[in-house]
């Protein structure tokens, strides 16, 4: 018994962690503070970072965590932070689209469920395959994908001008 | 069930309830994060692929996923801010100038 | 290259110059170039003359270079010279450069000196290729070249709206004409296989005729000879050309363009042989232009209308020749008319400049003694014009009774009657305009008559020596000369006699026109208002040219116009197309106004049509994917 818990203890893990980030997510939409909401978020990257550790890909599960985790959502938190917690749109919860936007979900999950779930791929024909290595990712990423790789730099490049931008703009206009 | 198909559906909720936080929240930031939401959703079902094929492409997406979101809020925060500084609140339903 | 190609490419070398260089280089520069070139054409015409008379008048053809090759059908720019081709050379040089120097003077205060020039030369050149192609093909470039040529220069002065609108008459009737000529020339190829003319008339004289009735072609080519030779029912684009300068109207529509269809005609004579049928649409044709033209002359006050009416009167004549089959005769007219019409439109160039401008024959009056070498130089050619022995006029016409009466080809009394009763019109009306200007008590305005001068040297010069030539021109006896191109027809009875008689009543009609003119129009010319006055009906007829204008305005102009107001405009125009583009229009506002609802500016709207779309198409893909 025991061992069969352990044996299939990552399994267990997995499910655990995924339920806990629907959880999370769905929580946030109900959730009415900017910060809960962002408290949630952070949690459902975390348990979402702890699904691909279990899943093997941990470098993956590293940048999940460090990147979303330690520089987007700490920069949102930042926000929130710096803004006005007296706004009256802290406390109101909905948009006018509540009642459209329930049904539109259900409608989507119901066309959702409909096509993708049952045309998914079945269990794999045979032992899946090896989880691949990071020398192979990074081989790959590094070798055959370098130019997606330095478009993204130039995507970076691009947003840090942007924002600088948008910030001069704004300087420009209070001053005028 | 299998587990990559657990995983997949947890990316489909994930994804759906992003896009309905979309439709139905009205404060800007917290839209802004049900879209980080959206793109996690997208993230966890490239990796389930990957993991299922063994392919290290669906990683390099993943990754190129990681760079656009962090390019999309470095841009959006101060975007959010300036609305904020012009109207002094984050009601998106304040924001309809761009009326047709 | 050869000696006619220069010929041809010297004219077209001054309008490049004049066209591109003129206004750059000065009067100076345009007036060598512009009558310099043409003059150089004339001594190289005559040169070709003269090497083609010691050739024993054998044909030269000369080939300038391959235009087309189709299949086995090679389509060449070649131009020939033979007889027929050296009279109209000769005139259209020789005449054009006269007409170039004179225009120096009639044109020298004109803003546009070097634009005039180029255009002038520019006519020449089309001209000139017209007369020396040997196909068709290269006449037809000229025919529609000399046809651009005129527009331009009737609407010389296009600031003025009716002159533009003259220019605009001419090219539009001409096209109308063009048509029936290129109809001919399908049928020819279609028929024939070439378009080579010394072939054409070589086919259609062998055993083995084309599949093609002479008639039909003859036809087909004539409707396009009317329209550039102004006779009924194109006529009307040429008393309405008048409105380009004085000079142009005596180089284009008196000596030579007008003569192009003469000598299609003449041209085509292997053809026009074996149509009969032809021959007399085209005699009655010309003769019932002549008589209409001549009636309408008599009743205008415009120096320039009596001249151009009595230009198309003379045309007249000389297709009654071309139709009862004396081609060489019709060319004879065509030679000895191009001198005095020259001189006379010339003429009438030097009283306008002298009279300030005036063309109203009520205004003048009294002038002999004032322009006395204008004078000497009218009447010669009036009295060549009217007929009187032994002037050019005299010969020709005279030639033209004969064949009329006696041609065995046609000829018959009651299209001599005609001709007759014209040539007495033709004497009476041309001796009414030289009385009214030359004679009698002066009617002009003191300030006009103060005014009044001999024109320059370069005007009076040429008037001369178009006088010395409408004098002696018909000494030289151009249907003999032309006699193994095209055999005159035989004639009805002895020809001595008829001789005698025809002469005696060309001097007896032309005494008779010019008599009854002096009587009429002597002193105050009383006697011809009191006859005015008793046929003021028919005067008024007359006058308005028997209301052809008006006529085809309404015949032709109102229905076509309202074809296309109320047809064409109204439901082609306004209704389909426009109400194609309007209703699409109003459909993509209409449609945009709905969808712009859309664009409310709340994203929760965007955000929530995402979702709605997203639903449908996977709904959709789901169902019928």
């Amino acid at each position: 018994m025991i061992e069969t818990v352990l044996a299939s203890l990552d399994t267990v893990f997995l499910y655990a962690f995924a339920g806990c980030a629907f959880l999370s997510a769905a929580l946030m939409l109900f959730l009415k503070e900017p910060m809960r909401v962002a408290l949630a978020l952070i949690s459902c990257m975390v348990f979402l970072g702890g699904v691909y550790g279990l899943l093997g890909v941990h470098f993956i599960a590293a940048f999940q965590v460090l990147i979303y985790v330690g520089a987007v959502m700490v920069f949102m938190v930042y926000a929130i932070m710096l803004l006005d917690p007296r706004d009256e749109s802290m406390k109101v919860r909905y948009s006018h689209f509540l009642w459209p936007g329930a049904v539109g979900y259900v409608l989507l999950v119901e066309a959702l469920a409909a096509g993708v779930m049952n045309d998914l791929p079945g269990p794999p024909r045979g032992p899946a395959g090896e989880p691949f290595s990071l020398k192979a990712f990074s081989e790959a990423f590094l070798s055959e994908y370098w130019l997606h790789f330095e478009l993204t730099s130039v995507l970076l490049v691009a947003a840090v001008v942007a924002a600088l931008a948008v910030i001069r703009v704004n300087r420009k206009e209070s001053r005028g | 069930m299998d587990k990559v198909q657990v995983l997949l559906l947890l990316a489909t909720a994930l994804f759906t309830l992003g896009l309905t936080g979309v439709v139905i929240r009205r404060n800007v930031l917290v839209m802004l994060m049900c879209m980080e939401l959206m793109l996690n959703g997208v993230n966890l079902s490239l990796v389930a692929f990957a993991h299922q094929l063994g392919e290290a492409v669906g990683a390099v997406l993943v990754f190129l996923v990681f760079v656009v979101a962090t390019a999309e809020i470095a841009v959006a925060i101060p975007i959010v801010l300036l609305l904020v500084r012009r109207k002094r609140t984050l009601d998106l339903e304040a924001f309809s100038d761009l009326k047709g | 290259m050869g000696l006619l190609t220069l010929i041809v490419l010297l004219p077209l070398l001054g309008f490049l110059a004049n066209g591109l260089l003129g206004n750059r280089l000065g009067k100076t520069f345009v007036s060598v170039v512009g009558c310099g070139l043409p003059a150089i054409a004339f001594a190289v015409t005559i040169k070709v003359v003269l090497d083609l008379k010691g050739a024993g008048w054998a044909p030269h053809s000369e080939l300038a270079f391959v235009w087309a090759m189709v299949g086995t059908d090679v389509f060449e720019v070649a131009f020939w010279f033979d007889r027929l081709t050296a009279i109209m050379a000769l005139i259209i040089t020789g005449v054009g450069t006269l007409i170039h120097v004179y225009s120096m003077g009639y044109m020298h205060e004109d803003k546009s000196y070097a634009r005039y020039f180029a255009y002038l030369n520019l006519f020449l050149f089309f001209m000139l290729l017209l007369v020396l192609g040997k196909s068709l093909l290269v006449l037809f470039v000229g025919w529609e070249g000399v046809g651009l040529a005129s527009y331009l220069l009737i609407g010389f002065w296009f600031d003025d709206i009716e002159k533009a609108k003259a220019g605009k008459k001419a090219f539009i009737v001409n096209r109308i004409g063009d048509a029936g000529f290129l109809l001919g020339m399908f049928v020819l190829y279609s028929t024939v296989g070439t378009l080579d003319m010394p072939k054409i008339n070589a086919a259609f004289g062998s055993a083995a005729l084309p599949a093609v009735s002479a008639s039909l072609v003859g036809l087909l080519l004539f409707i396009g000879a009317t329209g550039k030779s102004a006779q009924i029912p194109l006529y009307v684009w040429l008393p309405d050309a008048m409105a380009g300068p004085t000079p142009v109207s005596a180089l284009i529509h008196a000596a030579t363009m007008v003569t192009a269809g003469v000598y299609l005609i003449a041209r085509m004579s292997g053809v026009y042989a074996l149509a009969p049928e032809a021959g007399t649409v085209i005699a009655a044709v010309g003769a019932l232009t002549a008589v209409v033209a001549a009636t309408i002359a008599v009743a205008q006050y415009d120096i320039k209308k009596v001249l151009a009416y009595s230009t198309v009167s003379q045309l007249g004549f000389m297709f009654v020749a071309a139709g009862v089959g004396a081609y060489g005769v019709a060319v004879f007219h065509v030679y000895t008319h191009a001198f005095f019409k020259a001189c006379l439109f010339l003429g009438s160039g030097s009283v306008i400049h002298a009279m300030s401008g005036e063309q109203d024959i009520r205004k003048m009056g009294g002038l002999a003694k004032k322009i006395p070498v204008t004078f000497a130089t009218f009447a010669v050619a009036t009295a060549a014009i009217a007929g009187v022995p032994p002037l050019a006029g005299f010969f020709s016409k005279d030639e033209i009774l004969l064949y009329a009466f006696a041609s065995e080809k046609g000829g018959g009394t009651l299209l001599f009657a005609v001709m007759a009763f014209t040539a007495l019109l033709t004497a009476f009306y041309m001796s009414r305009l030289l009385w009214l200007t030359f004679f009698g008590k002066p009617r002009m305005g003191p300030e006009v008559e103060h005014h009044i001068h001999e024109s320059p040297p370069s005007m009076t010069i040429v008037l001369v020596i178009l006088a010395v030539l409408s004098a002696v021109g018909g000494f030289f006896s151009v249907p003999h000369f032309l006699e193994p191109l095209a055999k005159l027809p035989a004639l009805k009875g002895d020809p001595d006699q008829l001789h005698h008689f025809i002469v005696g009543a060309s001097v007896a009609i032309a005494a008779l026109g010019i008599g009854a003119a002096a009587w009429f129009f002597a002193g105050d010319a009383s006697r011809a208002a009191a006859v005015r006055g008793r046929f003021e009906g028919l005067f008024k007829v007359l006058y308005n040219k028997y209301y052809v204008d008006e006529f085809y305005e309404a015949v032709i102009g109102k229905p076509l116009h309202w074809i296309s107001d109320k047809i064409f405009l109204r439901v082609g125009d306004r209704f389909l197309i426009d109400g194609t583009l309007n209703g699409l229009a109003a459909l993509a506002s209409g449609v945009a106004g709905r969808l712009s609802r859309v664009q409310s500016g709340s994203l929760h709207l965007y955000a929530f049509l995402v979702v709605a779309g997203l639903v449908g198409s996977l709904l959709w893909v789901w169902r019928h994917g």
